[in-house]
């Protein structure tokens, strides 16, 4: 380990670049929090509100909901696409033809743009145009309409996410299996564990930085979805895909309900802080001392 | 056919254009190289500005345009914060009828009686705010005086198909089952069974045919709008329900938001979902016309700006020639009630340019509204959009031709369209919509009851007006 | 079981997975190569191509503004992807290599830069791109190097943390060589660092790039008419247009398209790059 002073030096565009475009507005959406601020009240001034629109929040209804179906939402689409991603990447790690192919192909959702995605998703579901209602209604007989009914739109926006999302968790995946080492795995088959065996107690234990940090990344950004379910189902029916991003969106735009929503956004940041530093911290300590 | 349309304009234009080279010309000639900035909804109306009308104008003055045309939402967003901060992006801003009332009482624009006067040499000869239809009036303050140009004005009409009302079998057929000829709906009663009628006789004959559009979007504001500016009026409730010596909603408190009236028209309004075509709880505006156009409905409320192109473009279109336009039902004394002027039938929509009060070129933005306002460059716009603002533009030949292939939508625009209104004269238009709109979806996906959904609306607005200085804490 | 039989069935797992990823890309094809009167009716998976049509293409190519988009987009990642690169490097050798108080807590803060609500910070950000980065009448609202700067709030973290990870895999024995030898700290990170981190400067250049070519939000709010993405017209096809599917559909494939290709420079490097520093362990 060498001197802070060059470490600091480094570091300090870095800095520099994030306090403008992070820090800044992050400080600028604190003091508004405080306002009751809204463009066309009566008295289109912010107003010093002290803790009022946090205390608004708590019966919120609305607000309540989103959060519990953003939270709703990250839960399910983490828990398939750990599972499925998981269940790839080792299948990727077997040998088999065209494996290069298959591992090009699985990643493409990763590169298609978030606004793209809730595009092709829609051109999917679009009653009259789409394949999904059509073969539903024929093959199942079930009436599929996202705009209808709630648990379908839910289903379709985790579908979504799970389709254009799991590639990711696959491919980090991926990385940890090809760096684990191999001779704890062989000493274990010779030692007569079965398959099972193997995988709970010895890749999985390795892998749970990986998991951590994937995990980790995936909150931070499902927390935060907007713009494919805002393509596809526009937070409808209803409330019902009404994520906490877009909720906020809806409170600041067109309702331009400044301080409000600068409120809400800060509520929300904290819980997502949270949530990610209680990750962290088993991340952090996993790194300084091994289990 | 459109290229003749093309052809004559042109025409127009270069026997226009000596007289009018000087004033234009002239005028420009201190705003060399000045760049103005707009923005406005994608719609038919603008995208002529931005394609046709704002290259014409830079060549006649030497003045540039950059006019950004987006989505609805995007657009108001982009507007109000600019105005709010100051910024100075927008010279010109597109102003929906109904924003206009927050944009005044926020003071974001600038008078354009006021800078005419002061100006006479930005001023056209031959302009004169006289010109305009009445839809004018929507844009001026208490005083008279006008703070935003119309560009597109239509009123949102009852379309029906002519080749489906007017089949002798259909109509034998609907006359053996309801009893009464089937004609145009003038009553609920009749819409309904209108509905239920094509609905079947698409099940019936294998055609993806339904018994009426409606804007029914669960997650979008589009159907807040049909229901208050169209279907609520219908039925006599007027202004949200929202009473303006009070504000507010409630019947307990004075309001209609929640009356029996309006539980009604929620109910039937509902109920004409299920004959609806199955994108309808999915359809804005866009999604209606387009729907409409497909021959997916056999009859519904479309916006007027549609009209025409559903009409008579049939690139985009497959029901041309067989489009009937008429006055949408209405509830028993309503109609007497909007002849008389103390109601209305449904939404004169529209929307003018203004100058924001920070814009660093307004003298080069008055010349290009005063440049779209001519006459002579109307009927071209009307066909591309559908919208007539001068009232000049009706008696010009290539309207009136358009006008018979559209079943005389622009007649009935021009005769009826006193009977419409434009949205209620509330700054908080945006506020309580956003407010309230979600009981809306949730009435829609059945998740409330239209009592329910009418009481908590009426309790939102009456919280949302208090939380916006309306009424006292 | 034998080893060749098991070979082909995650053969034809794969060939599944990969029918499953593909349909709705497909699926967007083909409904931009359809002519409108065929959009309707029965879906069928089968390519017409007695009937395909590349006028939804020609209608869009061809749109000026459309090209403008275009370009936007590719200079606006290339040079966000360079600089979260560059940035990130630095900050993660500092993270990596020296001592410094509280080196956790800074990694943590620049983490939290991704996690904010994007919605509220718009409005700031609007302020601050109108009236504060500012000279006369020259502001950073709708220029490319506006988003260029303000994507770092998304990628300079994601940057950072991969390459983090990529540095921690090198063997710090190697620089201490080489300072021993009176190496300057650039000449290390030149000739030790970066050429041992080249793939995984590669993958974090790429995965910054593809999600800077992908960002909206940001892009609809802070540009007007000259700085506008892709993205953003996408968008704004998709909410004008309404229903005009074939167009969308086809916006939506040339958008996907330069980001594919990327992905295939990439692949050989991919998974070696995504380390993000939690291997180690």
């Amino acid at each position: 380990m060498r001197s802070s002073t060059t470490g600091w030096l480094l570091l300090l565009p870095t800095i520099v670049i994030l306090v403008f475009t992070g820090v800044m507005p992050f400080i600028y959406v604190l003091l508004t929090s405080f306002f009751d601020w809204n463009l066309f009240a009566v008295n289109p001034e912010p107003q010093w509100a002290a803790a009022n629109n946090f205390r608004r929040l708590v019966h919120d209804a609305e607000f309540l909901k989103s959060i519990w179906l953003t939270l709703k939402f990250t839960l399910y689409v983490l828990v398939s696409q750990v599972a499925i991603g998981f269940a790839l990447a080792r299948l990727m790690m077997r040998d088999f033809p065209f494996k290069k192919f298959f591992r090009a192909v699985h990643t493409l959702p990763l590169m298609i743009a978030p606004i793209a995605v809730g595009a092709t998703w829609r051109l999917m579901t679009v009653p009259g145009l789409g394949p999904i209602p059509y073969y539903l209604k024929n093959w199942f007989g079930i009436d599929y309409r996202l705009s209808m009914f709630p648990d379908q739109a839910f289903a379709s926006v985790v579908l979504m996410d799970i389709w254009h999302w799991t590639p990711f968790v696959t491919l980090t995946l991926l990385a940890g299996l090809s760096n684990l080492p191999q001779e704890p795995v062989e000493q274990a088959r010779i030692d007569g564990a079965n398959e099972v065996q193997i995988f709970w107690d010895i890749i999985l234990p390795a892998m749970k930085p990986v998991l951590l940090t994937t995990i980790f990344i995936r909150i931070m950004d499902a927390l935060r979805v907007v713009d494919e379910v805002w393509m596809l189902t526009q937070g409808g029916p209803g409330a019902e895909t009404r994520f906490i991003g877009l909720h906020i969106w809806k409170i600041v735009f067109p309702k331009t309900d400044y301080g409000y929503g600068s409120a809400m956004s800060l509520l929300t940041l904290y819980l997502t802080i949270v949530i990610c530093w209680l990750l962290y911290v088993a991340m952090t300590a996993r790194k300084e001392r091994p289990l | 056919m459109f290229m003749r349309h093309l052809a004559t304009s042109f025409v127009a234009l270069a026997v226009a254009s000596p007289a009018m080279a000087d004033f234009w010309s002239d005028a420009g000639a201190a705003y060399q190289g000045v760049t103005i900035r707009g923005v406005s909804e994608s719609t038919p109306p603008s995208n002529y500005v931005r394609d046709v009308l704002a290259p014409k104008f830079t060549e006649a003055t030497g003045i540039q345009v950059e006019f950004e045309t987006t989505s609805w939402d995007q657009m108001y967003d982009k507007a109000i914060k600019d105005m709010e901060a100051g910024s100075g992006i927008y010279d010109f801003v597109y102003i929906e009828q109904d924003a206009i009332y927050s944009y005044l009482s926020r003071d974001f624009l600038v008078d354009m009686t006021k800078m005419m006067a002061e100006n006479p040499a930005l001023v056209n000869p031959e302009f004169s705010f006289d010109n305009f239809t009445s839809f004018i009036d929507y844009f001026k303050n208490a005083d008279g005086d006008v703070f935003g140009v119309p560009m597109e004005a239509f009123i949102k009409v009852y379309l029906y198909r002519k080749d489906l009302f007017e089949n002798p079998e259909i109509k034998a057929s609907f006359q053996e089952k309801y009893g009464y000829e089937l004609a145009p709906a003038k009553t609920f009663q009749q819409w309904h069974d209108i509905a239920e009628f094509f609905t079947q006789y698409g099940l019936d004959n294998g055609e993806e045919l339904y018994g009426t559009t409606v804007q029914a979007a669960s997650g979008h504001p589009a159907s807040w709008y049909e229901f208050w500016e169209s279907i609520a009026p219908l039925y006599g409730v007027y202004n949200w329900g929202i009473n303006q010596d009070t504000w507010t909603a409630s019947v307990e408190h004075g309001g209609r938001m929640n009356s029996p009236e309006a539980v009604e028209a929620l109910t039937f309004w509902l109920d004409l979902i299920k004959y609806a075509p199955p994108e309808a709880t999915a359809s804005t505006w866009d999604e209606v016309a387009s729907s409409f156009a497909a021959g997916r409905a056999a009859q519904g409320l479309v916006y007027g700006e549609n009209a025409t192109w559903i009409a008579t473009n049939a690139e985009k279109s497959s029901v041309v020639g067989n489009v009937g336009v008429a006055l949408p039902p209405t509830a028993e004394g309503v109609m007497e009630e909007a002849q008389a002027g103390n109601g209305y039938i449904g939404y004169y929509d529209g929307g003018a340019f203004g100058i924001p009060h920070s814009s660093k070129n307004k003298e080069a933005a008055l010349l290009f509204m005063e440049y779209i306002a001519q006459p002579e460059v109307q009927a071209d716009w009307a066909e591309a959009g559908g919208r007539i603002v001068l009232n000049s533009t009706y008696d010009d030949p290539k309207v009136q031709e358009i006008d018979a292939k559209t079943d005389h939508y622009f007649t009935l625009m021009k005769d009826s369209g006193d009977l419409f209104a434009g949205a209620p004269p509330y700054p908080f238009h945006n506020q309580v919509r956003e407010a309230t709109a979600p009981f809306i979806y949730e009435a829609i996906i059945g998740n409330l009851t239209p009592q329910e959904a009418l009481d908590k609306m009426a309790e939102t607005t009456e919280t949302e007006l208090k939380n916006l200085g309306y009424t006292a804490n | 079981m034998t080893r060749a039989g098991s070979k082909w069935i995650t053969f034809a797992l794969w060939v599944l997975f990969s029918l499953m990823t593909l349909v709705p890309i497909w699926w967007m094809f083909l409904v931009s190569v359809k002519q409108r009167a065929d959009l309707f009716g029965k879906p069928s998976f089968l390519l017409n191509i007695g009937r395909m049509t590349w006028d939804n293409y020609a209608i869009v190519i061809t749109n000026p503004a459309f090209q403008k988009y275009m370009l936007n987009s590719l200079i606006v990642s290339t040079a966000n992807a360079a600089l979260v690169c560059a940035l990130g490097l630095l900050a993660a050798y500092a993270m990596s290599r020296y001592r410094m108080k509280g080196k956790d807590n800074i990694f943590f803060w620049v983490l939290t830069n991704r996690m904010a609500p994007p919605a509220a910070f718009l409005l700031p950000l609007y302020l601050l791109f109108t009236g504060v980065f500012s000279v006369g009448e020259w502001s950073l609202f709708d220029t490319r190097i506006g988003l260029i700067l303000l994507y770092c709030v998304l990628n300079l973290p994601f940057a950072f943390w991969l390459l983090q990870g990529i540095i921690d895999g090198i063997p710090a024995e190697l620089d201490e060589a080489a300072y021993v030898d009176g190496a300057s700290t650039w000449q290390v990170l030149r000739t030790v660092i970066i050429p041992l981190a080249g793939p995984g400067i590669a993958v974090t250049g790429i995965l910054t790039w593809v999600f800077a070519w992908n960002e909206y939000l940001f892009a609809s709010t802070l540009t007007s008419v000259n700085a506008r993405t892709i993205t953003t017209g996408l968008a704004e096809f998709v909410t004008v247009t309404g229903t005009n599917w074939g167009q969308m559909a086809a916006v939506a494939m040339l958008t996907l398209l330069p980001a594919a290709l990327v992905l295939a420079l990439v692949q050989k490097h991919i998974v070696a790059g995504l380390t993000f520093g939690a291997v180690k362990g």
